[in-house]
């Protein structure tokens, strides 16, 4: 349910660098979302289409790449995706430590039109 | 027509972040430490609050922005028991709370008055992680009862909260929570986070949770803790 905060802010961000680029339109939106952002793909497609006509990104596409939880095992180095409700390393079962990747919240990049 | 690619390289909510940088701001300037309270619905979050400012009484001026859905239950609560002033937010449905609705609440609030400021954010373990609202430590209350699989089904709120509060201690036995299995992946998600098991009934815990939030009032630049019987 928070898809349409983000959908808000999001559009405004890109907005704003929009006009500072003095874009007439833009045609692609790259966002970059780690696991971790508990973001629902689809939901957030729904609020694009209902809160872009009108603005810059009519008609724009969205894109998202997602990037799994990744987390590095402290006892064999072992960089794993945690599975079965345990945070321990596939593969020596120690308990792993959670990385920075799958965190991503970002607008990567825009493609506009001039 | 050329199409030409942007990078831009900045966060999804930064709009929401230079909000509550002006909102930390105001908060820095009033010299008071405001606590980001985070839980599901009914792990305990007013009275953790509650608890706290009994603990505190004499100590420190609290008061509290509740973070509702509707009605103002929470905020007639916390006045009862003690608060300096409360401001109760409607979301309306939201299911989080933003850096411009705790701006705009902060205009109906004498942070002069106040050492100690709780924001009690709308139940819900996943949306009030990633909205920072300006505060200086985000707390996380979960309750035994809801079990010790929380940190691995909601991991961000463990992995970015500045101290855990596990409430409701005195059902550890009946509910089943696995102590070791808890930590085990709390400190997988946030290796030096202090957690205090406390219990808002019995009362266990609490005042070494209290003294180790005043500390960190203590350490802010330019404080001098208000004692008062």
């Amino acid at each position: 349910m928070h898809e349409f905060g983000v959908m808000m802010y999001l559009l405004d961000a890109v907005e704003e660098k929009a006009r500072e680029l003095n874009a007439s339109r833009v045609l692609v939106i790259n966002l970059v979302i780690g696991d971790r952002a508990s973001i629902v793909e689809d939901s957030l497609d729904y609020y694009f289409d209902q809160m872009t006509p009108g603005t810059l990104a009519e008609g724009a596409r969205l894109s998202m790449r997602r990037v799994p939880m990744r987390f590095k095992c402290l006892n064999c180095e072992n960089m794993f995706t945690p599975v079965n409700g345990t945070f321990r390393c596939p593969v020596c079962d120690s308990v792993g430590q959670v990385t920075e990747e799958g965190s991503e919240f970002l607008i990567e990049s825009i493609e506009i039109e001039r | 027509m050329a199409v030409e690619r942007v990078k831009v390289i900045q966060n999804i909510l930064s709009g929401n972040d230079q909000v509550a940088e002006r909102n930390r701001e105001r908060f820095d300037e009033a010299s008071v430490l405001a606590v980001n309270v985070m839980a599901s619905p009914g792990a305990g979050k007013t009275s953790v609050i509650v608890r706290t400012m009994e603990a505190l009484r004499g100590r420190a001026r609290v008061g509290v922005i509740e973070g509702d859905i509707a009605g103002s239950i929470d905020t007639e609560r916390v006045l009862k028991a003690g608060a300096v002033d409360a401001i109760q937010i409607n979301t309306g449905g939201n299911c989080h709370l933003e850096a411009n609705m705790i701006q705009k609440a902060l205009d109906g609030l004498d942070l002069s008055a106040l050492d100690l400021l709780f924001i009690e954010n709308v139940g819900n373990l996943v949306c009030p992680t990633h909205w920072a609202l300006g505060e200086h430590i985000r707390l996380c209350v979960l309750s035994t009862a809801e079990g010790d699989d929380k940190p691995v089904k909601y991991p961000e709120i463990f992995a970015t909260s500045d101290v855990i509060v596990l409430n409701k201690i005195d059902l550890i036995e009946l509910v089943d929570f696995d102590r070791e299995f808890f930590y085990e992946s709390v400190y997988a998600l946030n290796p030096q986070v202090p957690v205090f098991e406390i219990s808002c009934r019995t009362g266990t815990g609490v005042a070494e949770w209290a003294e180790w939030l005043v500390a960190n009032r203590v350490e802010m630049p330019e404080v001098l803790m208000v004692e008062r019987v």
